[in-house]
């Protein structure tokens, strides 16, 4: 049959009016501008009732108590703890994120051997099997600074013959170090700067990263009338909000401080201490302002200010940080000016056969750690610590994966803070002795186990469970349980005694000396929460808070002043490599006038290579370019005076 | 056009001199608005191998800050260098630049309390109010919003899920203000005459050094309305008339001056701020 030209015009006009009568066309055209536009997937809220239950986060190290909010039973944000003096309502950057980094698929799900998943059974077998054939040659690296859990360990480790307890470099030990070390006191530090009316901050980045920092902050919001000062080697966020900014190297605060020092005994202030005159002759010849402006670069006359200023104050306070030799050298500043500094006492153990803090924190992991059967609870020492940590068997225990569990040999998965039950003991730098109690606050949706369970389970401490240990801590310093699940902190009065302190005169004689790497430029590392610590990488909502001064791209920024950059011969935006101790890192370079000139400023905290996709390939890590050099004076390592090369690529 | 007053004027306060640009308001503003953390992969998308990435959040120009923190610096070289960190909101314009401008009517400036709305369902996506905006405080979403596989559970009440083609900005965390007003109700008090923290943003609540202060401004017992009148107080570009309801207090001369946007050249810029 042929169609004739007539024929097909008319089915072409009877086509075209038919299509424009029915619908399909259009329902069709319609459908694909709604389906090209639609949600693969549609999130839909939970509504009910909104609560907010107190517990503990130990995402920063020094731990906030928060308040966790849920809707109808579900977790869904963080907020801070008026009731609690660690936290009066504020967080910081990486607790805010807490339930978030619960819900993440970095979690780890389940025990596992060599990458294998196996039932806790089995992992507690193989432990138990481990802790008989290594005998004494066990060692515990912590990355808790101030929870029960560590009393679980060291008991563990005092089970077995060991005393190689482990915890992360943190600013804690540095002062006990120089506290209890050198000086021969007992207790621990703490800084009221809520009280002072004059604060010098030696380096310690109090209002960022440094001890408790919400309740420094919270301190530093309601001291309107306190003068805070702060000195180091760059401009910090602390220093953003601080009435002064003192350039000070690192390797040089301790020199800097006994130069205040100096002028604060030439105005008639003394220490009731055994060694007084000879500190004071020491300090006399060796660390005259003139002799300190000299290796420091810091002028006499700004010391004398700064002296005239801590003199003439009420209640002044001088925190430190870095080296042992700093924080000792601030120490005896303190105790000349009879200030703001606090001496608290220790709780009671809940397990008799724990170490004390200053016990746990006597060891020193930069020397590095050599054991048969190595236990690391929630830290990262193979990231942060890359050449001191070698075990023949290594079990990690951690509620997300990081490089130290990928490296494990046995992977054991502990609950989230907001999962479990949990406890900070006095961290470091609060004023007072303070006692807080997390309570689990939602239900653990993965197989993990508190690591206290797991280890009661393992050896006989006295008692079943940790929440156990936890009930004995309470009656020990004498807390009303009920009270601190209500999110209170139990505060305990009282000093530990200062008698029988020295000064330690000849040893911070010869270690406050400046010592600098042989690297073309100072390197100032610093940390941001929102970046990440030591053990915490950044969390899910907080990379778009990190700024163009951290990270651009995927890129690690490092900042220094122009002068610096006009000697290395870059620009904003150079591409540079840093090399310094056996390591190697990449950035960018940008100019920021509030570093010391002849220093760059780097973060740490980032160049993940295991964790999730907001931490993973996100700049570089610094801890490869620390150096550790020994302060031989104090038999102690350090990184302070750390320096870099810095080439082009 | 005539500025839009109302009986309620709810306004923040921030102290610049107390904040250290820690970023705790900018994640806790992010968890209480459903901001979804930025990822690259996307698992819905079963053509991944045909199309590119999406943007993590190292690309500062698509992600989705309502609060976002600003250093300042005062461009003097080492030793006079100073560094300050401004937080910014939406500064809920009592005379908005982005309402006339919406050609649906998607943002719009007429409810008790003077927040400036954005009704997502009506928004088109065509960024009129986002370039009209002087402060940047709007953002688009270039993608869906996506969380990670499990994340979903930890979505708060508070504030509806944006589709990709949308035009967000802060709203104040506008479901506190409507679960103040109803605890006010329930609890036989007048919703129209909140005490003062009854109603408080998330950045606020949050804020380490209490440098964000939140109240009515037109209310003498909040503690704004003292701050607002403060001799250290002003405004981010206030030259412009667009009268927000933001205000910022610092001692430092340069802040002040860089906050009105000061360049130096038109001679006759000052701030009229006291």
């Amino acid at each position: 049959m042929s169609v004739a030209r007539r024929a097909f015009i008319q089915m072409s006009v009877g086509a075209s009016v038919g299509i424009l009568f029915t619908p399909t066309v259009w329902t069709a055209l319609d459908d694909v501008s709604i389906w090209t536009q639609n949600w693969p997937w549609i999130p839909t809220l939970k509504y009910g009732e909104v609560k907010g239950l107190p517990t503990v986060s130990k995402m920063c190290e020094s731990g906030c108590a928060v308040k966790v909010r849920t809707v109808a039973g579900q977790a869904f944000g963080t907020e801070g703890n008026a009731d609690n003096p660690l936290s009066g309502g504020g967080i910081c950057p990486l607790c805010a994120n807490g339930v978030q980094v619960m819900y993440s698929p970095t979690r780890i799900k389940a025990p596992r051997l060599n990458g294998a998943e196996i039932s806790w059974d089995e992992a507690r077998t193989i432990v138990a099997e481990k802790l008989a054939a290594a005998g004494s040659k066990v060692a515990v690296i912590s990355g808790d600074q101030s929870g029960t859990i560590n009393e679980v360990f060291s008991a563990l480790l005092t089970n077995q013959g060991s005393d190689d307890f482990y915890a992360m470099p943190c600013e804690m030990q540095t002062a006990d170090k120089a506290w209890a070390g050198l000086m021969g006191g007992s207790g621990q530090v703490g800084y009221d700067l809520e009280k002072a009316d004059v604060v010098l901050l030696a380096g310690a980045d109090a209002l960022e990263s440094w001890g408790p920092t919400v309740a420094n902050m919270q301190a530093f919001a309601a001291n309107d009338s306190g003068k805070f000062i702060f000195a180091g080697p760059m401009q910090t966020r602390t220093a953003a909000v601080t009435s002064k900014w003192v350039p000070v190297p690192s390797e040089g605060m301790a020199a800097f401080t006994l130069g205040i020092c100096y002028y604060v005994m030439q105005a008639g202030r003394s220490v009731d201490a055994a060694d007084f005159e000879q500190f004071k002759s020491m300090v006399v010849s060796n660390y005259t302002p003139a002799k300190v402006e000299a290796t420091t670069g810091v002028p006499a006359d700004t010391m004398a200010d700064l002296a005239r200023t801590l003199l003439t104050a009420r209640n002044p306070v001088v925190v430190p940080a870095g080296s042992v030799a700093a924080d000792a050298a601030a120490f005896a500043l303190n105790l000349l000016l009879g200030g703001a500094m606090t001496v608290l006492p220790e709780f009671d153990k809940a397990i008799d056969t724990a170490m004390s803090r200053s016990e746990m924190l006597k060891k020193d992991i930069l020397q590095g750690v050599s054991a048969d059967l190595l236990l690391v609870y929630e830290a990262n020492p193979v990231y942060a610590l890359p050449e001191q940590v070698k075990a023949g068997f290594t079990v990690a225990f951690d509620s997300v994966e990081t490089e130290t569990t990928a490296a494990a040999d046995l992977v054991l998965p502990t609950p989230h803070s907001y999962e479990r039950f949990d406890d900070m003991v006095s961290p470091y730098g609060m004023p007072v002795a303070t006692y807080t109690i997390g309570a689990s606050v939602s239900k653990p949706a993965l197989d993990v186990m508190n690591a206290g369970d797991f280890v009661l389970g393992l050896v006989d401490l006295g008692f079943e469970t940790f929440e156990e240990v936890l009930d004995a801590k309470v009656s020990a310093i004498g807390a009303n349980k009920r009270r601190l699940m209500s999110g209170t902190a139990h505060v305990a009065g009282g000093s530990a005694d200062v008698g029988g302190v020295t000064l330690a005169s000849s040893v911070l004689g010869k270690a406050a000396v400046p010592v600098k790497g042989t690297g073309a430029v100072a390197l100032a590392p610093y940390t941001l929460l929102n970046v990440g610590t030591a053990n915490q990488a950044t969390t899910p909502n907080a990379p778009c808070t990190i700024s163009n001064n951290q990270l651009i791209g995927d890129h690690m920024v490092v900042m220094m002043a122009s002068a610096t950059a006009k000697k290395l011969g870059v620009d904003v935006g150079t591409k540079v490599k840093l090399s310094g101790g056996n390591g190697e890192c990449v950035a960018l370079v940008q100019i920021f006038e509030g570093v010391l000139p002849g220093v760059v400023a780097a973060p740490l905290g980032m160049g993940h290579t295991v964790g999730d996709e907001f931490s993973k390939g996100k700049g570089d890590n610094v801890y490869k370019i620390l150096t550790v050099s020994s302060e031989a004076a104090t038999g102690t390592s350090t990184w302070a005076g750390s320096t870099v090369n810095i080439a082009k690529i | 056009m005539e500025i839009k007053e109302f009986k309620i004027k709810w306004g923040m306060v921030i102290d610049i001199d107390k904040c250290t640009g820690c970023g705790a308001c900018m994640v806790g503003c992010q968890v209480e608005n459903n901001i979804a953390p930025m990822t690259k992969k996307d698992p819905y998308n079963y053509v991944q191998a045909l199309t590119t990435h999406r943007d993590d959040a190292s690309n500062k120009l698509r992600t989705l800050t309502w609060m976002t923190v600003y250093e300042l610096s005062n461009k003097k070289v080492f030793p006079d260098h100073e560094v300050a960190y401004l937080p910014r909101p939406c500064m809920q314009c009592g005379h908005p630049a982005c309402v006339p401008v919406c050609p649906v009517v998607a943002t719009d400036k007429n409810e008790e309390g003077g927040i400036v709305s954005q009704i997502y369902p009506r928004c088109i996506g065509c960024r009129y109010c986002m370039a009209a905006c002087p402060y940047h405080a709007r953002y688009f979403n270039w993608w869906d919003p996506l969380w990670p596989e499990g994340m979903d559970k930890g979505l708060s009440p508070n504030a509806s899920v944006r589709p990709r083609g949308v035009v967000e900005k802060c709203s104040f965390c506008h479901s506190r203000y409507l679960d103040a007003k109803n605890k006010a109700r329930a609890e036989g008090s007048d919703p129209m005459d909140l005490a003062d923290g009854a109603y408080n943003t998330a950045c606020a609540e949050i804020c380490p050094t209490k440098a964000i202060t939140f109240g009515d401004l037109n209310n003498p017992e909040h503690k704004v309305y003292e701050l607002a009148k403060s001799k250290k107080s002003f405004r981010l570009l206030e030259k412009l008339g667009l009268d927000p309801q933001v205000y910022y207090m610092t001692e430092r001369e340069w802040v002040r001056m860089q906050g009105d946007n000061y360049n130096g050249g038109d001679g006759a810029a000052s701030n009229n701020h006291g």
